[in-house]
């Protein structure tokens, strides 16, 4: 172990060394990357919730966010399909409004899927039940592309439409710099949405609700001999995946702009599988901290590969990225940075 | 009860009686043979029969079946599943695709090298993930899915970037129908030798595996290891469905290679029924011809809505009905077909539980 962690350390060092004498900005890095990972946690919460309750790896938790933005997206539109939002017309108290009904509309889409068609394979192999998980995504996607059909539409983003705040020069300011990045209100707002998700769910950890959630998970039959029902309890667990995805459907189709079909599961449940290995995957807290590192090196790939002008020759850094982290993870550490030995 | 070491127990060996096996009776055995050679003979008329204009769709069709039948020999016989192969068929195609257009080396060399490619990737991702217990190697090869598609794909140097590559057919095979006849034979060919290894003893300690780990370890089978022969072979047939699938259109771009693909051949395989190679076979098949089917029953019924762009929505219905009711797939839904056609009864005769 000595010899590792002499290595590892060297590798860190001399890393260091590179990124301060090269003139990547850090402090844009750390920002702008905590902000990324903030959105990609919301998905790999919601993955690592139903995979520590149920074992079910669910390909699916994309969609769990893309369709309640979806539908949200319908609302604000007044139920007309050919009408567009105006971004400036939204108060911060509407967007929470619409951030809660996605919520609702998550819990709604998980507990279905459970009911419909996790509860039926209980005994079935994990591989069954992540090609269900996978074939309720195309079910989600060919939803999409039939009522909203295969096009991009903006999305709005929180506080848009909020009141500027005047600068001395007198302009409207509606983002702000920090360490040199731009960060805008969205943005801080994912990431408080963020923090209270933690907070709600250490909270419920300690209740005992969360404490049956975790002894079913950990010894299904010992739970249910003290009155633990492990159908509650995986519902339970669906129902907290699918209002993680709507928060992250809602905030991360804000970040981008846009919404098509498909598109958390696109831009966001590759990196937040990543983030969640990277974590441990049956760890909560790992989920988060695997997703602010994986967010944090994308964010750093990027500034690299711009500092030192390799993007003609290595598409996409950020992705090349995240797959060397996963690798390296694999062999180093392979339960993941807060997992527990499987 | 006095002295019963004192002497040694004769040992008696009873020869077993034969065992009487089950046979068809004449006729039975000329139904079989009748409906065999009927399979075969539409399989080979297919090109004709489907047109020389769509031949193409059967070409591709039949790469399907090969990824699927790779798929087969992870998922079926050691329970991991990989959720990169869209990745492996692009690297085969690519891998054909710089050696045929770039190297200017022939066709014949082109195949041998994606399955080696194949083969190579698949050891490198297996090493690494499956020294883990659990469904890590889905994970991993997920991610290099990705990778593949959006990162390994668009080197322009290699894979000629957003306006792709050319790998053109053998002389010996370059009209669409003849190379639809190639392409049905490198299944036939992949069938074979599936066939083969499941009868052999490698084949049987992997398939030991999927039954029980730990037994199988206990038995002095080295676990990692025949999984990761498994994974490796898995990856090098899908390198020869690469390069088959290269010359289909004999063009080829990283479009061809999104990483859901991968998710639709596991459907496939899960669809058919793995451990079943015609379950297997007829999962892909149905899968394949799906868009074609649907394309065909929109232009004769133009007043309804359904066409091809229904096709996922289809599909993973299809998955889904057939997984909640058949999780063995329609292997398990066809078994009486299935079992009469390999010469034996139709009806289960053997001891209850042995399905398979």
């Amino acid at each position: 172990m000595t010899p590792r962690r002499i290595g590892a350390a060297a590798v860190g060092l001399v890393l260091l060394v590179v990124l301060v004498v090269s003139d990547i900005p850090l402090g844009r890095v750390v920002v702008d990357g905590t902000l990324n990972g903030s959105v990609i946690a919301l998905v790999a919460l919601g993955i690592a919730v139903v995979y520590k309750s149920t074992g079910v790896l669910n390909f699916a938790q994309g969609e769990l966010g893309t369709l309640p933005a979806f539908l949200v997206l319908l609302v604000m539109m007044g139920f007309d399909l050919n009408g567009t939002v105006d971004p400036e017309a939204i108060s911060g108290w509407d967007m929470l409004g619409y951030l809660l009904l996605a919520v609702a509309i998550g819990i709604v889409l998980g507990v279905a899927i459970n009911g419909l068609v996790i509860r039926r394979l209980v005994d079935a192999s994990p591989v069954i039940s992540l090609v269900a998980t996978a074939a309720v995504f195309f079910l989600m996607v060919g939803f999409e592309a039939v009522v909203f059909l295969p096009q991009v539409r903006t999305f709005p983003r929180f506080l848009e439409g909020a009141p500027c705040l005047e600068s001395e020069a007198g302009e409207c300011i509606r983002q702000f710099q920090l360490f040199g990045s731009l960060v805008l209100w969205h943005a801080i707002v994912v990431v408080a949405v963020l923090a209270v998700v933690v907070v709600l769910l250490t909270l419920l950890f300690r209740t005992q609700v969360g404490v049956a959630l975790l002894a079913a998970s950990q010894e299904p039959f010992a739970a249910s001999l003290s009155g633990v029902s492990p159908r509650a309890m995986s519902m339970l667990a669906w129902g907290i995946a699918g209002g993680l995805g709507g928060l992250a459907g809602v905030l991360g189709a804000g970040v981008f702009q846009q919404l098509f079909p498909g598109m958390v599961t696109r831009d966001l449940l590759v990196l937040a599988f990543t983030a969640a290995v990277l974590g441990g995957i049956n760890s909560m807290p790992g989920a988060v901290v695997g997703s602010i590192l994986l967010g944090v090196t994308s964010s750093l790939t990027n500034e690299a590969a711009l500092t030192f002008d390799v993007t003609g020759w290595i598409p996409n850094p950020p992705m090349a990225a995240a797959f060397a982290v996963l690798l390296i993870v694999m062999v180093v550490r392979p339960r993941g940075l807060l997992g527990r030995e499987a | 009860m006095t002295d019963v070491l004192a002497e040694p127990i004769p040992i008696v060996i009873h020869e077993l009686p034969p065992r009487e096996r089950w046979r068809p009776s004449r006729a039975g055995v000329a139904a079989r043979l009748i409906v065999l050679l009927g399979i075969g003979a539409f399989i080979l008329a297919s090109p004709h029969l489907i047109g020389v204009i769509r031949v193409n769709v059967l070409s591709t069709a039949a790469t399907s079946v090969i990824v699927a039948l790779s798929l087969n020999i992870l998922i079926g016989y050691t329970g991991q599943v990989s959720l990169g192969h869209s990745a492996f068929l692009g690297m085969g195609a690519f891998t054909a695709g710089f050696v045929i257009t770039t190297l200017e080396l022939p066709w014949e060399a082109a195949v041998v090298a994606s399955v080696l490619v194949g083969a190579g990737q698949a050891l490198v991702i297996g090493v690494v993930a499956l020294r883990v217990r659990g469904l890590y190697l889905a994970l991993v090869t997920l991610v290099y899915a990705v990778f593949a598609e959006r990162v390994l794909f668009n080197i322009e140097a290699i894979t000629g970037g957003g306006g792709g590559i050319e790998a053109t057919r053998p002389g010996w095979a370059f009209g669409d129908t003849a190379y639809a006849y190639l392409c049905i034979a490198a299944v036939a060919v992949v069938w074979l030798f599936d066939w083969r290894l499941t009868s052999s003893k490698a084949g049987r300690a992997i398939e030991a595996l999927r039954d029980s780990e730990r037994v199988a370890a206990s038995w002095g089978i080295n676990v990692t290891g025949f999984k990761l022969l498994a994974f490796v072979l898995s990856g090098a047939i899908a390198g020869l469905a690469g390069a088959l699938f290269a010359s289909v259109e004999q063009l080829i771009s990283p479009l061809d290679f999104a990483f859901l693909g991968s998710v639709t051949f596991v459907m496939m395989a899960i669809f058919g029924g793995v451990g079943s190679r015609p379950g297997v076979v007829l999962g892909a098949l149905i899968f394949s011809f799906l868009a074609f089917g649907l394309e065909r029953f929109a232009e004769a019924f133009p007043d309804q809505p359904i066409n091809a762009s229904a096709t996922p929505l289809v599909a993973a219905l299809l998955v889904l009905i057939v997984l909640l009711y058949f999780p063995g797939g329609l292997a398990q839904l066809l078994r009486r077909p299935f079992r009469w056609l390999s010469f034996r009864p139709w009806r289960e005769t053997e001891p209850a539980g042995g399905g398979e």
